[in-house]
């Protein structure tokens, strides 16, 4: 019952945050299980059609606004993420997962263009450009990791000449991208409060990144009314992130956990080697305390002074706690509290102007903490030995009361080549003739010019794992390919899952899921060997090449074929002279006696 | 007479005073370590960046090249920072930094396209050195080298020859005013022996056969935290000059190296400077390491109806846009052309093709067919013949 209120409550948040106005923004923080707190930031920015194509940029970024006219880009999906989702856990993914991309950096855009070569060449114009604007490798996205996925992704825009056959769609990942500072700076920089007032005041690097799975996404797409008129080019920027409550209130000077004096552990003393010097820590029940300046370090610094004034719009911060939970603000200005999803969800309106401070004591709660139960599972995993070959593992798991469909799309390097007749889907206790792959989309890799492309149309029954299996083999590399960290192994692309609606329903909210990146080790020379092959070779051709050449202008004669020739030039002579003597005088006595 | 003459040499002498100034700051700072022990080449790289950044270049002219992920590497206990000192102060990364050449993007080839400027179209302007001949420029390299090479992720080089050939494309395509050269690395001032373009000011940590040493570790971070010469350079630069106003000059920095705190002899090439060792010593610490805008009106006073005309041609190039845009403003219908252009439908369209995997009847039996039919023929072939 619960836990369904908390689905309704979250529902609920994302319809009115979709209400119209210019620009919003709205931070969700709820607590998770085993002392970690989610914060869901989202900001909004419209920006009328009409004026956007005239660069009359108002909430609109003008960088990426410029960007994306330059390169004709109708909609943008762009994602910088780390770690991992734990839905064991943590229950169902925020934004169903629509918001979240694979580790690394994913990217998918709509290109409006005339042909495929004109697309391509519009793709990598806005790779780069967004490249230079996020301080990321983006560039690296070539040919070999771009691919265009069929079912996968639908426009979230409402695109007037959707059907036309000049909107491209391109996808690309780079998932060995690392996310840091640098890529946090030119977000903040978009927003038009840039992280100086509002809840965007709470965005820091040290803290962003220091969190057990978090990511960063930005959408851009336009909105039009039903009949096609009144258009706006909406820009979404989420940051999610679930924080260690722990690890974030340490200090930042002191980061490294240290071991508590054992007056401050509370010890089960039921242990029988309880003592005064050992000690098994009790695993507390209670929801540990929190403020906002304790986890970020700072407090909000008062409300964006461009959010609306009134209703739904103005409450920008949401607390998902149950109604039980004390709570404590601490603000020198006038806030107001307005409790909606029955209770579950407490919304602040912010100060405008003073410090915001939420904090929450420690509570010992009478019911637990209900989260929304993930709609599907999915791991994956390469298998097998040896430098040749091996396997990939994928297994689906759908936990719920009715049969799903989903989408499974793979973009694998070229350097990983998968053999489609490998291509197994099974479900242990199925009847064996039942085929869950209902449609293969498949682009076979073109080594050094694109990888693979594997889309397939999946079916899961109810209360069961589908196990799908593939066999690949490893290319090997030329020199001068490998990176100056081959032995790491080459990271591989998450798998993006998209489960479809079970009523069919077109217009129904995306629910996306990833898998983790892979890490394929492929054979790697040991570096020197160039080096050693040329001192050999080298070696080799001195020899060789001075044996023949002395063969070849040399006469080599015996030493008493020279005439005239003394060995060791004038005391060599002087001792033959010597020798002759001897042998006469010496000669002559032998023969006397 | 001599009034008139002496004013004249005195306005021939502030011209050309005037045309030595530079009229714009860039930084080039560029790591060439990767992996976690190599902590402190990119500590001193950002170091670097920190300072050049306070004392006013802004970071649109900073090219900043960093190899690998320190701060948000999972080795690092401070997540988001790097530190060049064990009392750690000073977050070096912070929160406002823009890396424009990371991970596997730094190698030779790439530095020297950003340093001659031959790179494709679509470089994003964040990644080039779009600098004139009225630029001053600082190169600062650290990272492992030897006699007259610098290594790049330990898996190529640069020569001294590739970057004095570098250098002097830069200043045929004249692009630099001055240039301070600064190398921190094992062997570094064989670096820059091989230049021969002038007006480059260098200096390098070490000589032949002398390696360059970090000055201390942070045991809580686990590896040594900064190299000596840059060390004592940044102390320099911190500690005297405190800001944009400082006129102490190039002379007193190098004459701040102590061959005993360096553990290594420092070198300085003063002899591709226009004036020799007097005038580079001369140099302001700024005009390399500061921003300085100098506006320079080019002709003077002279020549005032070309100025105004250009300021005509200007107003008639906007009226000319602002009354296109409202031309198309007033015309809505006038989109036909790209419904037009959409309907013609785009040949060849790439991506993945649907593969059926249907192993049913159908296919077993038209192979079945197949089989039949040359056993056919050939039976066939053989009764005709045996038949003859």
């Amino acid at each position: 019952m619960l836990s369904s209120l908390l689905a309704v409550s979250l529902c609920l948040l994302t319809s009115f945050v979709r209400a119209g106005s210019d620009y919003h923004e709205r931070l969700l923080l709820r607590p998770l299980p085993q002392n970690a707190l989610l914060a869901s930031f989202n900001f909004r920015s419209n920006e009328s059609s009409s004026s956007f194509e005239r660069q009359n940029f108002r909430y609109f970024p003008r960088s990426l606004g410029q960007i994306l006219q330059h390169a004709n880009t109708k909609e943008l999906h762009l994602r910088f993420s780390l770690g991992r989702w734990d839905a064991e856990s943590w229950g169902a993914r925020p934004w169903d997962g629509a918001r979240e991309g694979g580790t690394g950096v994913e990217l998918w855009a709509w290109v409006d263009a005339e042909s495929e070569a004109n697309a391509f060449a519009r793709w990598l114009t806005l790779t780069n450009a967004l490249s230079g604007l996020f301080c990321a490798s983006l560039n690296f996205i070539d040919s070999t990791k771009t691919i265009r996925p069929v079912m996968t992704f639908k426009p979230e825009g409402n695109h007037p000449n959707m059907s036309s056959p000049n909107l491209h769609l391109l996808h690309g990942t780079l998932p060995h991208e690392v996310v840091c500072t640098e890529n946090l700076t030119p977000f903040l920089k978009l927003l038009p409060c840039k992280g100086k007032a509002g809840i965007s005041s709470l965005l820091d690097g040290h803290k962003l990144f220091d969190a057990s799975w978090q990511t960063m996404s930005i959408d851009v797409r336009p909105v039009c009314n039903n009949d096609g008129s009144d258009c706006v080019i909406e820009m979404e920027q989420t940051v999610d992130m679930v924080l260690d409550l722990d690890r974030s209130k340490r200090p930042r000077d002191n980061p490294i956990p240290r071991p508590l004096p054992i007056e401050d552990i509370e010890c089960d003393t039921s242990k029988s080697y309880n003592s005064q010097d050992s000690c098994f820590p009790l695993v507390k029940t209670s929801e540990p305390s929190w403020s906002l300046s304790e986890i970020f370090g700072r407090p909000i610094k008062g409300a964006c002074p461009i959010t609306g004034e009134e209703g739904e719009n103005a409450e920008t911060v949401c607390l998902n706690v149950p109604a039980e939970r004390n709570v404590d603000i601490k603000t020198n200005g006038g806030y107001t509290e307005v409790p909606r999803g029955e209770g579950l969800l407490r919304c602040y309106k912010l100060p405008s102007r003073d410090d915001f401070d939420i904090s929450l004591p420690e509570q010992t709660l009478p019911t637990p903490l209900l989260l929304p139960q993930p709609p599907l599972t999915a791991a994956r995993s390469i298998n097998g030995h040896g430098q040749e070959r091996g396997s990939v593992q994928a297994v689906i798991t759908n936990p719920s009361d009715y049969p799903v469909s989903l989408i499974y799309l793979e973009s694998l390097p070229w350097f990983m080549k998968p053999y489609l007749h490998t291509l197994r889907a099974s479900i242990p206790g199925a009847p064996a003739s039942t085929n869950p792959i209902k449609e293969t989309y498949y682009r076979p890799a073109v080594d050094r010019h694109r990888g693979t492309h594997l889309e397939l149309l999946l079916e899961i029954p109810a209360h069961s794992s589908l196990i799908l299996t593939y066999d690949f083999e490893k290319a090997i590399l030329r020199y001068t390919e490998y990176p100056p960290d081959a032995n790491r192994g080459f990271d591989v692309a998450p798998a993006v899952i998209r489960l479809l609606p079970s009523d069919g329903n077109p217009n129904a909210p995306p629910v996306f899921l990833r898998t983790t990146s892979l890490l394929l080790p492929l054979p790697t020379p040991d570096f020197s060997m160039p080096y050693n092959v040329i001192i050999l070779t080298s070696t080799v051709m001195a020899l060789g090449f001075g044996n023949i050449f002395n063969l070849l202008v040399r006469r080599f004669v015996a030493v008493d074929e020279i005439e005239g020739w003394q060995p060791g030039g004038l005391t060599g002579a002087l001792r033959t002279r010597l020798d002759k003597l001897k042998a006469r005088w010496f000669g002559k006595g032998e023969k006397d006696e | 007479m001599s009034l008139l003459l002496r004013g004249i040499v005195l306005l021939v002498a502030l011209v050309t005073f005037t045309s030595a100034e530079h009229t714009s700051n860039w930084a080039v700072l560029v790591s060439t370590s990767r992996f976690w022990f190599n902590y402190r080449h990119l500590a001193n790289v950002l170091s670097l960046y920190r300072t050049v950044k306070r004392l006013g270049i802004p970071d649109s002219q900073i090219i900043l090249m960093l190899p690998d992920d320190m701060a948000c590497n999972p080795r690092n206990a401070f997540p988001g920072t790097v530190y060049n000192n064990a009392d750690r102060a000073l977050d070096l990364y912070g929160d406002n930094i823009e890396v424009d050449y990371r991970g596997y993007e730094v190698t030779v080839e790439n530095f020297i396209r950003l340093l001659t400027d031959r790179v494709g179209e679509d470089m994003p302007r964040s990644k080039r050195l779009l600098t004139d001949d009225r630029s001053n420029i600082l190169v600062y390299m650290t990272g492992h080298g030897g006699n007259e090479f610098l290594k790049f992720q330990d898996a190529e080089e640069i020569s001294a020859f590739d970057l004095a050939d570098a250098f002097e494309q830069m200043w045929e395509k004249k692009r630099y005013h001055e240039m301070l050269f600064m190398i921190d690395t094992c062997q570094a001032n064989t670096m820059y022996s091989k230049f021969y373009s002038p007006n480059i000011l260098a200096t390098g940590s070490s000589e032949m056969d002398q390696s360059s040493y970090s000055h201390h570790a942070d045991n809580d971070v686990g590896v040594a935290v900064i190299d000596r010469y840059t060390y004592y350079n940044l102390d320099f630069l911190e500690t005297q000059v405190r800001e944009p106003s400082s006129k102490l000059t190039m002379g007193d920095l190098f004459d701040s190296y102590d061959e005993e705190k360096i553990h290594s002899h420092p070198g300085v090439r003063y002899d591709l400077f226009n004036g020799g060792e007097s005038a580079a010593r001369s140099r302001l610490v700024m005009d390399f390491f500061g921003n300085v805008q100098n506006v320079e009106v080019e002709g003077g006073v002279g020549n005032e109806t070309a100025w105004q005309e250009e300021l005509q041609a200007i107003e008639r190039m906007i009226n000319d846009v602002r009354r296109h845009n409202e031309s198309l403003a007033a015309l809505p219908e006038a989109e036909p052309a790209p419904a037009a252009k959409a309907a013609r439908p785009s040949l060849n369209r790439e991506g993945a093709a649907r593969v059926n995997a249907d192993g049913g009847w159908s296919k077993q039996l038209a192979g079945a067919a197949a089989l039949l039919g040359c056993v056919g023929v050939w039976a066939a072939g053989s009764w005709l013949e045996s038949s003859k």
